[in-house]
């Protein structure tokens, strides 16, 4: 028997010399410990089985008599394609190594998965002589892989729904708001319009209350135009994807304020705009947060001299927020959580005019920037609006 | 009134829109030669002489066309389409009217090259303004194209 694993399956036949015992010793210890662990099987070069382990019946569900001498395709499952197979035995007949994971089918025709090796050993012409092949069991890591890839391609499956769901629905608020645009503005463009016809045309044919009844027609037309055009703005900007770039801060809130001058003409407003640290975010977004800000520091100013706007940037919490201070009117702090909601207005409207959409805007632009914002402020004694952009450009 | 002689096309479908601008335009004295068409059909029909407009010259188009985007029948983008995309109308100026801010409109419409896009104010001195300001700056100040 040339079979190494036949001779040293007999170590208490070997010679006792001890020189040549202890490798065999340790040849024997070997085998056994692989016996443990691993499925253990050897085949002529034609493929007929020569030897199993018992791991080897006991995984296959043959008895050790049902396999020698069998062709070794006798555990073969089918699922492999047959260049797979081919390549196997290509590999190994020119006497390569062959590694790779295996189906192969049990007694009952149940398939297991095992990670193999066959190792070619040759004869003195260089032919393969035989191939011992060592497996081991991961059947169940298979199972928990293909668990893992049909949760995947269930969660892809989702992923994708949703997906198009949330499109379907971004259109649909598209659709709406062209439709709000369109349609809404018409009848107030006429209820606006025709009401100041007759204030032109016949107000000197109108008492005094008649001519002032028509002015507030006229004014809940206009305030229900700004509010439909805030509204849009709104949800555009909610929607509109952030072109990231790196801003000069100090020159786009220059701009917003610039952008404001018409609105607070004639008002003696000292504007101090400290040096501000660059930023990473939407220019367009961004310039509408400064304007909205602004513009509620002169809006809130308004009566105060002289009015103060101050901007600057400070480190809190390890961010850096920029902020606008005015020395305006305030607000209650026990009503700050309700200062950035969409509609939700701290002041009434005959003191400060708005419709409430102005900070909305400004947190969801902050937001989507991954920054946040905050305010703190004392009834009568200003308020200073903080804003955080966490997203850094890399 | 002859066609030949017809300064201004106002196109409309919204009676309240078209009394204001045609007021808007009476008040800056330019009331004289307008030819208003409903819808965009009948924009058409004016414009290349045909349905119940027909024998009248392409070439005696109007000075400027004042465009409403939302029309029944043919709707204003189709109407500016077929003005710019023809060589004998091409040149007309056309401000496109509209209470849409929607950013789809208004790249569309100066795709196919339009002249002004005007977004229609809610606020009626505006709206009047602004009619009154076009109808000027297209029939008095514009320097038209010989040809």
């Amino acid at each position: 028997m040339d079979r190494w694993v036949l001779k040293v399956a007999r170590p208490e036949a070997m010679a006792t010399d001890n020189k040549i015992n202890q490798p065999l010793k340790e040849l024997h210890e070997l085998k056994a410990a692989l016996d443990e662990h691993s499925i253990v099987a050897i085949t002529d070069p034609q493929g007929k089985i020569t030897y199993v382990n018992d791991k080897f019946c006991s995984i296959s569900g043959y008895a050790r008599a049902e396999l020698l001498g069998q062709d070794h395709r006798l555990i073969n499952s089918g699922h492999h394609p047959k260049e797979f197979i081919r390549n196997l035995w290509t590999t190994i007949a020119q006497g390569n190594v062959w590694h790779g994971e295996i189906k192969n089918r049990t007694k009952d025709g149940t398939g297991y998965w095992v990670e193999t090796t066959i190792v070619p050993f040759l004869d003195d012409t260089g032919k393969p002589r035989q191939y011992v092949a060592i497996r081991t069991d991961i059947t169940q890591r298979k199972q928990a892989e293909s668990e893992i890839l049909k949760l995947n391609a269930e969660l892809e499956m989702r992923v994708a729904r949703r997906t198009a769901e949330l499109e379907a629905a971004n259109k649909e608020l598209e659709a709406f708001s062209y439709s709000v645009s369109h349609d809404l503005r018409a009848p107030l463009r006429a209820i606006n319009g025709f009401a100041g016809i007759v204030l032109e045309d016949f107000g000197s044919l109108l008492p005094p209350e008649g001519r002032d009844y028509l002015e507030r027609v006229r004014n809940g037309g206009k305030s229900m135009g700004q509010l439909i055009d805030d509204l849009l703005t709104f949800a555009r900007l909610s929607r509109q994807s952030l072109a990231l770039h790196r801003i000069n801060t100090s020159r786009l809130v220059q701009d917003a304020w610039l952008e404001l001058k018409p609105a607070v003409n004639g008002r003696l407003i000292e504007t101090r705009f400290g040096e501000l640290p660059p930023c990473d975010g939407d220019p367009v977004l961004l310039k509408q947060v400064w304007v909205n800000l602004l513009s509620n520091a002169a809006k809130y100013t308004r009566g105060r001299t002289p009015a103060v706007v101050e901007v600057g940037c400070d480190q809190i919490d390890g961010d850096q927020a920029y902020f606008v201070r005015d020395n305006g009117v305030g607000f209650d702090m026990q009503y700050a959580n309700k200062l950035f909601g969409v509609f939700q207005r701290l002041h009434r409207a005959e003191d400060f005019e708005g419709t409430g959409v102005g900070l909305a805007i400004v947190q969801r632009v902050i937001h989507r920037h991954g920054g946040r914002v905050w305010a703190t402020a004392e009834l009568d004694r200003g308020a200073t609006f903080y804003f955080t952009l966490n997203r850094q450009k890399t | 009134m002859s066609d030949n002689e017809i300064e201004i096309l106002l196109v409309e479908d919204s009676p309240d829109d078209l009394e204001m601008a045609l007021r808007a335009l009476r008040k800056a004295h330019l009331t004289n030669r307008i030819q208003v068409a409903r819808d965009g059909a009948e924009a058409l029909d004016f414009i290349f002489g045909t349905g119940a407009h027909v024998g009248r010259k392409v070439e005696n188009g109007p000075k400027v066309i004042l465009l409403d985007l939302k029309l029944p029948k043919v709707d204003g983008l189709e109407v500016l389409r077929r003005v710019k995309g023809d060589p004998r109308t091409r040149k007309i100026p056309v401000v496109v009217l509209t209470s849409s801010k929607e950013q789809p409109d208004v790249t569309e419409c100066y795709n196919l090259g339009v002249n002004s896009y005007i977004v229609k104010p809610v606020n009626f001195e505006s709206f009047a303004g602004a009619v009154a300001e076009l109808g000027m700056y297209w029939l008095l100040l514009n320097q038209r194209p010989q040809g």
